[in-house]
């Protein structure tokens, strides 16, 4: 523990004191230290880790947004990549059948995917637990059968040719193009995400997490609150399908919608421990590597990964984040306790 | 066109037969359900796994039928116990329904299912295998031939109804396990062995997903990915029929059945697994609780 102390108190003073300056500076710190990252990845490794890069940041918006409902808000969603696919394809239609530039486009299929959220949301007002989970699961498959059997949404070809973005000239084409989209898009994700969590409208998701009935007592309107919850991680899972949609092979097919996702995006939010971003950012930068270099052990991949998310359910139910949050509520408690309080943001 | 009654009549009679099957896994999951206020992910699982035993008994063992179909439900259901055992023991202590628990259950089952995939694929393969049982000629009736397999289910799956039914209300053991849905601290102190009735609950139901799994693979073919789908339909059949209803999972499950095979001859055969999604969540929607149910539990 002093070790970790040692390393993360100079950390923390550090962003302490970035924050006095502006609540925007750490996060702009941050983004200036990762934008050049596709030129350290292609150079010690090569093109394929920027790829990877990009894989992730798509996967950590999925994750914030799966952690606003189901961490936040507590309601038990199974179906969210039918929202993924659904924002996917929509925005892939409109830049395809219409010719619409992906700034059009984009928001398009983000707006397509929150109303969808709110078709998906609706049952949760009436709703519960395991209820609900059948009705989101019974949605998200639908959205995905859909898809494959439809030709207009590209039935077994997929979709080909999605356009790449640009903007004024400079054009998103290649995998290192394109991640400075993707991580600013991430930068943005988990900063609002922030700050839905320190907002009203959070600690109403909380309120209704811990016990819905006191929520309702203290003047919270619960099935509004548990819908907005519903459509603004649908904004999200609508944001990370467009941006998935017109990365640069253009390319997008029913199979990356499967329930396999749905689990390696389980898994990511349960490793992080449910209801805890950071955890759930480093849930998604985990699962995906782990992912990816296990590609070739293939056939056995879910055996891995279900079998990690019964331990962790069974062991860690609060994932990395319980890990974290002990971490720093101890910090704070011997801070206390010396009569000082340093350490703990 | 004019219409033709006899090809509807047609679709009805198969929808009924395979609304049948839904109907006995939509039973596993409701006992599940009213004996441990948990819903079982990893039962379209089971179901595919009974399947696997029923085919290994019958092609590879070599007994008959009846006797592989038996087999079958007794090795799924043991297989249930031992996973009730190892991992779900910790969850279901902790308590079901809908707490933080309950999600853990959720996520629980979920990865289980995963896992029971994988394994069954490693063991089998991912190819379709037919399933040969020979019945003998098909029966008539008008211009409809129905094949004896179906005719076989049908009785197979009210014979187990049946003796579901008369043992949940006529045995001592059944009483055990109704009091243990009812109410686990209050069973526990009236001297009933709580756990081991946990674990009965969960036998039980794999063994009825395994006899399914049995029954329909001379029909379909058996393959790795069976059990998502049917774990789909047996959830929407139960959801309709009432969660924890057990005589409404069968109706739910011959009601899931007709409606799909009906969309799919007028409507659009490839869409064919959606109308159950779509009766599933129409009747959340609507009527959360069910035909038969109890009423749902919606907190404020």
């Amino acid at each position: 523990m002093t070790v970790a102390t040692a390393i993360v108190r100079p950390f923390t003073q550090a962003v302490g004191k970035l924050s006095a300056v502006h609540r925007l500076a750490p996060w702009l710190l941050v983004y200036l230290l990762l934008l050049p990252l596709p030129y350290v990845l292609s150079g010690l490794f090569n093109d394929y880790y920027v790829y990877l890069a990009n894989r992730i940041c798509i996967f950590i918006l999925l994750t914030v947004g799966l952690n606003i409902v189901k961490g936040f808000c507590g309601q038990v969603t199974i179906g969210h990549v039918g929202l993924y696919a659904i924002g996917a394809v929509s925005s892939a239609l409109v830049s395809l059948h219409l010719g619409a530039p992906f700034w059009v486009s984009f928001p398009i299929g983000v707006l397509v995917a929150g109303v969808a959220g709110i078709i998906v949301g609706l049952p949760s007002v009436r709703l519960e637990g395991a209820y609900l989970a059948l009705a989101t699961l019974g949605l998200g498959e639908s959205v995905r059968i859909m898809i494959a059997v439809t030709p207009l949404f590209g039935s077994s070809t997929g979709l080909i040719g999605i356009p790449t973005p640009e903007i004024g000239g400079f054009v998103f084409d290649s995998f290192e193009r394109y991640y400075y989209l993707l991580i600013t898009a991430t930068m943005i994700g988990i900063y609002l995400s922030f700050s839905i969590l320190r907002s009203a409208t959070g600690r109403a998701f909380m309120a209704i997490r811990e016990d819905t009935i006191a929520a309702s007592v203290h003047g919270i309107n619960v099935p509004q609150y548990k819908l907005l919850a519903f459509v603004i991680s649908a904004l999200y899972a609508g944001a990370a399908g467009a941006l998935f949609a017109h990365m640069p092979p253009g390319y997008i097919h029913h199979n990356n919608f499967t329930i396999i996702e749905m689990v390696t995006l389980l898994l990511m939010v349960v490793l992080g421990g449910i209801g805890h971003i950071w955890g759930g950012v480093i849930g998604a930068i985990i699962v995906t590597i782990i992912y990816d270099q296990t590609l070739e052990f293939y056939f056995y991949q879910p055996l891995l990964f279900g079998l990690s998310m019964v331990i962790l359910v069974m062991f860690m139910p609060r994932g990395i984040g319980g890990v974290i949050d002990r971490y720093f509520v101890t910090r704070r408690f011997i801070g206390a306790r010396e009569g000082k309080t340093d350490g703990a943001p | 066109m004019d219409f033709d009654f006899s090809s509807l009549f047609a679709f009805i009679l198969f929808g009924l037969t395979i609304g049948v099957v839904y109907g006995i896994v939509a039973l596993g999951i409701s006992l599940i359900y009213s004996g441990l206020d948990i819903v079982h992910f990893a039962h379209g699982e089971i179901y595919m796994f009974g399947a696997f035993f029923g085919l290994v008994f019958s092609e590879q063992v070599g007994v008959p039928y009846p006797l592989a179909l038996l087999s079958a439900m007794i090795c799924a259901g043991v297989l249930g116990i031992v996973i009730e055992r190892v991992f779900y023991r910790r969850l279901t202590r902790a308590g079901g329904g809908y707490t933080v628990a309950g999600m853990g259950m959720i996520i629980c089952g979920f990865g289980m299912s995963v896992v029971l995939q994988n394994i069954a694929f490693l063991i089998w393969g991912a190819d379709a295998e037919p399933f040969h049982v020979d019945l003998g000629e098909p029966y008539q009736f008008g211009d409809i031939s129905l094949p004896k397999s179906y005719a076989l289910t049908a009785v197979m799956a009210l014979f187990l109804m049946a003796a579901l039914h008369f043992f949940l209300v006529r045995t001592k053991l059944g009483l055990a396990v109704r009091a243990v849905a009812h109410n686990k601290d209050i069973a526990f102190l009236m001297g009933i062995n709580v756990p081991l009735m946990i674990s009965l609950i969960f036998g039980l139901a794999c063994a009825l997903a395994a006899a399914a799994g049995t029954l329909i693979g001379p029909m379909q073919s058996v393959q790795v990915e069976m059990g998502y789908l049917m774990l789909m339909k047996a959830f929407a059949a139960a959801v309709v029929g009432g969660f924890g209803s057990l005589p409404g999972a069968i109706v739910g499950g011959l009601l899931v059945g007709i409606f799909e095979n009906l969309g799919a001859a007028y409507i659009s055969p490839s869409h064919k697994d959606i109308y159950a999604f779509l009766l599933l969540i129409l009747v959340l929607m609507i009527k959360p609780s069910g035909l038969f149910g109890v009423e749902a539990r919606v907190k404020a």
